[in-house]
């Protein structure tokens, strides 16, 4: 039976009896939402009087089994294959793999060979960063967006004048909403020329993104390696040293403009996130499991676990022992066998970590809000060296500025804020060719804006890192350490655990090897986390609980709310997106008068 | 048909937006190029349905996949992007949905089954819309398969044209909109229409195998094999599949990269049978066999080249033979001589 059959087959007063009039209760449920990568949706229940959020449920609807098409291979297989659960973020699932099949073959790379892996993720988070701000999320705050629905802060906006327009060029707020419009914005349009600069350095040391393929236990799969590769690199990281000047501060204006008009608790939860780090100090990052304590903290962006505004831990051995997956309420069976007790540092290892864990899938009925609803499981962190309770942490741009801003492990860290120098680049197409000095300071709490915020930010945070990390890199060649790979013999027997940040959160890969060949694989995607559902604390996860009590300020018949306040909260955390190139807006033909950017690189 | 504005129907399913994100770094023409209409014969096209760029969201957007099976989208290209699963499978449950409308939800298979039947044409992007990809990676747990399968090698869309595959993990960006920009230049009789092969690519794009189009293969020509990464050479007996592969992925994007020419042994992201045998494990050596005839021929090929080149040598030195041999005769005779004194 088709689906349209299926429609019509369907008496029609129970699908739409539930929305009353104001002061009542309406649910709603938005499947697709779009402008992400894969598939979300949420059903949520809003309370129409007090226009706000009262209840919700985040679930994906879809399932591949790649931890079960990993079973059996060669561990050097699962870098390649799990980047290809996310075509938008591949390069963290790629180095945080190949980081724990270095620590299951007992190899690690020469220094070279660490520094070239981080040119290729640092080249994604460039491209990413842009992608989530200007394309992703920058439409929902766009001319198009708020006339729709929020008309009554357009006239507002037209009066407010923007006040670093000496950097991004766009005299009031309207004119940087307008900027965002799909398709025709001039930011959205550039953005997406900027990115291309991204996925080129990517390539320049990964052969293609998405989906890079050098990466290989024991280093990197790069021939003929000379200082013209890292001048090409360099050449395109400056392009976007130089955009992003306009991007931090373009967005600084829209987004203190949108918290003006009383945004800042829509997506608001409680202070407890977590990072794990990245960019690696080259001489210090080793395939020794215990080391990790010591290289996760002297990478450039910090680890830390936050709980209720304080500093945990910035240990890596710390965090993998308190990680706890929960089946929650995913279709899945939570019945597997023990197999690892401890780690290799003699840490208990709990049933439900992602080293015993294994993934059964148990398909359920869809939308029984009160049971199973989701392919996603419910991952929280065990404060075992403290309470002992289990955790709901966010993940994300937001979470890993504000640990690498209070753990004091960089130099750029203050201890409240995050503060580092760009320096000057002069290219045709850009709007602001001197230095500039960046300062990000840890907000009052996380919520829809900040996260926005945060990842405009940690772009030029990324910029900066990397450019040191070419400095390097130079230094390097000049010493004659141009070595990329390490021989290695492949044990029978191994275990590991790779971490790194992706954009929109943290990528987690577990390896447990037997007989040379993977015997569990388990991965924690960087939205994982974020989109849990329900654990069996009924403590729901972290998009669930920035909705709920979320404010709703979209204007119109309550009725006919299209949910604008869900879905920005929802982009906020950036799940897992997919790009925006095009969209098709009612009859709207696009000029090519619109596009100066427009013509191939 | 009418044919001067086409909708873009494009569909995920079990998929990673990876495509999209190659698409999106298209250079020959831009995305952008194509979109805007600012290619002479591609103007019209206008992407109705795509998840990962639309602004609608939620029912707005479920609608125009309800509206597009009512025919209020016709005429549309119909685009995927990931593998299908086999919902029987999933019994209760549901392995693929794409959509939620008035409280049902539309499973990925059910969106192709109705779409497929009105579409101008259907094109599978990526390897895993083509022949089902890592998805359909042995065990397969979802039974995923790819367009190809799922609609069956018959099947013809309402210009006639079977499924067309464009493999790749992703593929290239340029390969995709070239593909879709022939498709659409065929349709109104602006182009011929594209050649397709037994697996339905493109013989244009998919003609030759990497091997065969190989920035470094003068290595492999000259016996200098790479025994580790890194090492300059050919990387055949590091686990490179260019030999079974049929690519062309000899720079990525705006000449960046390139899987052998950087470095990175082939892994047949292209083949049909990827990512299982004969393309795993990635890193042990691909089939012999390939290699073996390759050789052969390649031995005769060039007995017979070098034949032809002294050929002429040869003969201009035939005609001169008897003088030689009178020449030696003399030489001879005068070494009888030598040291006779009278």
């Amino acid at each position: 039976m088709g689906f349209l059959d299926k429609l019509r087959g369907a008496p029609k007063e129970e699908a739409t009896a539930a929305a009353p009039g104001p002061g009542g209760e309406r649910e709603i449920t938005i499947e697709p939402i779009t402008r992400i990568e894969g598939h979300l949706g949420v059903h949520a229940k809003l309370d129409t009087g007090a226009k706000k959020v009262t209840d919700a449920y985040a679930y994906s609807p879809m399932f591949r089994g790649f931890e079960i098409i990993l079973v059996g291979r060669e561990p050097s297989e699962a870098p390649m294959i799990t980047q290809r659960a996310c075509g938008v973020c591949p390069v963290p699932h790629g180095l945080a793999s190949v980081n724990a099949v270095d620590q299951a073959y007992g190899v690690s790379p020469p220094p070279m060979g660490v520094l070239l892996r981080d040119f290729v993720h640092g080249a994604e988070q460039l491209y990413d960063a842009q992608l989530g701000v200007l394309n992703l999320e920058g439409p929902d705050y766009s001319e198009v967006a708020v006339k729709k629905f929020n008309p009554d802060w357009w006239g507002e906006a037209e009066k407010t004048k923007a006040s670093r327009s000496d950097v991004h060029g766009f005299a009031t707020i309207a004119d940087i909403m307008t900027a965002l419009n799909p398709l025709a914005g001039e930011l959205y349009l550039r953005s997406l020329l900027v990115q291309k600069a991204g996925h080129n350095m990517a390539a320049i040391f990964g052969a293609k993104h998405p989906h890079v393929h050098t990466f290989v236990p024991g280093g990197l799969a790069k021939i003929n390696l000379s200082a013209s590769d890292i001048e090409s690199y360099l050449t395109l990281l400056m392009r976007h040293v130089a955009f992003t000047k306009e991007l931090v501060t373009a967005t600084d204006d829209l987004l203190n403009f949108v918290l003006a008009q009383g945004y800042a608790d829509v997506g608001a939860r409680e202070i407890n996130l977590c990072s794990v780090g990245s960019y690696n100090d080259p001489e210090a990052y080793s395939e020794n499991y215990e080391d990790m304590t010591d290289w996760g903290r002297k990478r450039l962006v910090s680890p830390g676990v936050i709980l209720n505004g304080e500093l945990v831990t910035t240990d890596l051995v710390e965090f993998n022992a308190g990680v706890r997956e929960f089946i929650g309420r995913g279709w899945y069976s939570s019945e597997w066998e023990q197999e690892v007790k401890t780690d290799p540092a003699g840490n208990e290892i709990a049933y439900e970590h992602p080293w015993n864990k294994r993934t059964i899938p148990e398909p359920g009925e869809y939308g029984k809000w009160g049971s199973k609803y989701t392919w996603v499981t419910s991952p929280r962190w065990n404060n075992w060296k403290g309470d002992g309770k289990n955790n709901v942490l966010e993940l994300g741009p937001l979470a890993r500025m504000w640990a690498t801003a209070k753990a004091g492990l960089v130099p750029a860290s203050t201890g409240s804020s995050l503060k580092f120098e760009l320096p000057a680049a002069v290219i045709p197409g850009f709007k602001y060719a001197a230095k500039m000095e960046f300062e990000w300071k840890i907000p009052a709490k996380p919520n829809a804006v900040e996260r926005v915020r945060a990842r405009a930010y940690y772009h030029a945070y990324s910029a900066y890192c990397i450019t040191g990390l070419v400095m390097q890199a130079l230094e390097f060649m000049k010493a004659g350490k141009t070595k990329v790979w390490t021989p290695y013999e492949k044990p029978k027997e191994g275990i590991g655990f790779g971490a790194v940040e992706a954009m929109r959160g943290s990528c987690l890969h577990w390896c447990v090897m037997k007989d040379g060949v993977i015997h569990n694989y388990q991965y924690h995607a960087p939205t994982t986390w974020n989109a849990s559902g329900r654990d069996p604390e009924e403590k729901p996860g972290p998009y669930e609980q920035a909705l709920i009590q979320s404010p709703i300020t979209e204007a119109g018949d309550p009725a006919a709310w299209k949910g604008v306040d869900i879905v920005r909260t929802i982009r906020s955390f950036d799940p897992c997106m997919g790009c925006a190139v095009a969209v098709h807006i009612g009859d709207r033909i696009v000029k090519r008068e619109l596009l100066p950017y427009a013509t191939p690189e | 048909m009418g044919l001067e504005e086409i909708n873009l129907i494009w569909l995920e399913g079990q998929d990673c937006a990876g495509c999209t994100i190659s698409i999106k770094q298209a250079s020959n023409p831009t995305l952008i190029d194509v979109v805007t209409g600012a290619i002479p014969g591609l103007g019209g096209l206008k992407i109705a349905y795509h998840p990962t760029l639309m602004f609608e969201w939620g029912e707005d957007a479920a609608k125009v996949l309800i509206d597009a099976m009512e025919g209020k989208y016709d005429p549309f290209l119909l685009i995927l992007e990931g593998a299908v699963p086999d919902e029987a499978k999933a019994g209760e449950g549901v392995f693929c949905g794409i959509a939620d409308y008035e409280e049902k939800l539309l499973t990925l298979s059910e969106a192709i089954d109705s779409l497929s039947k009105r579409c101008a044409a259907a094109v599978a992007i990526g390897t895993c819309a083509s022949y089902g990809g890592i998805p359909h990676g042995n065990p397969n747990p979802t039974g995923a398969k790819g367009l190809l399968d799922y609609l069956g090698k018959d099947w013809t869309g309402g210009l006639g044209l079977p499924v067309i595959c464009i493999p790749g993990c992703p593929p290239r960006p340029d390969n995709i909109v070239q593909v879709l920009g022939q498709a659409v230049l065929a349709a109104r009789g602006l182009a011929p229409l594209p050649e397709l092969d037994e697996w339905h690519r493109p013989v244009a794009l998919y003609g030759y195998t990497m091997h065969e189009l190989c920035p470094i293969c003068g290595f492999y020509a000259e016996g200098t094999d790479a025994h580790g990464f890194g090492d300059a050479g050919c990387l055949g007996a590091i686990g490179c599949k260019g030999i079974i592969t049929n690519c062309n992925n000899t720079t990525w994007a705006d000449g960046y990269g390139g899987c052998t020419g950087t470095g990175a042994p082939c892994f047949g992201c292209t083949h049909p049978d990827f990512p299982d045998a004969p393309t795993s494990p990635f890193f042990a050596k691909a089939p012999a066999m390939p290699f073996i005839i390759e050789n052969m021929k390649g031995m005769l090929a060039h007995a017979e080249m070098g034949f032809e080149r002294f050929k002429p040598v040869l003969e201009s030195l035939l005609p001169q033979i008897p003088e030689f041999i009178e020449e030696l005769d003399k030489q001879m005779e005068e070494e009888k001589d030598k040291g006779r004194k009278i």
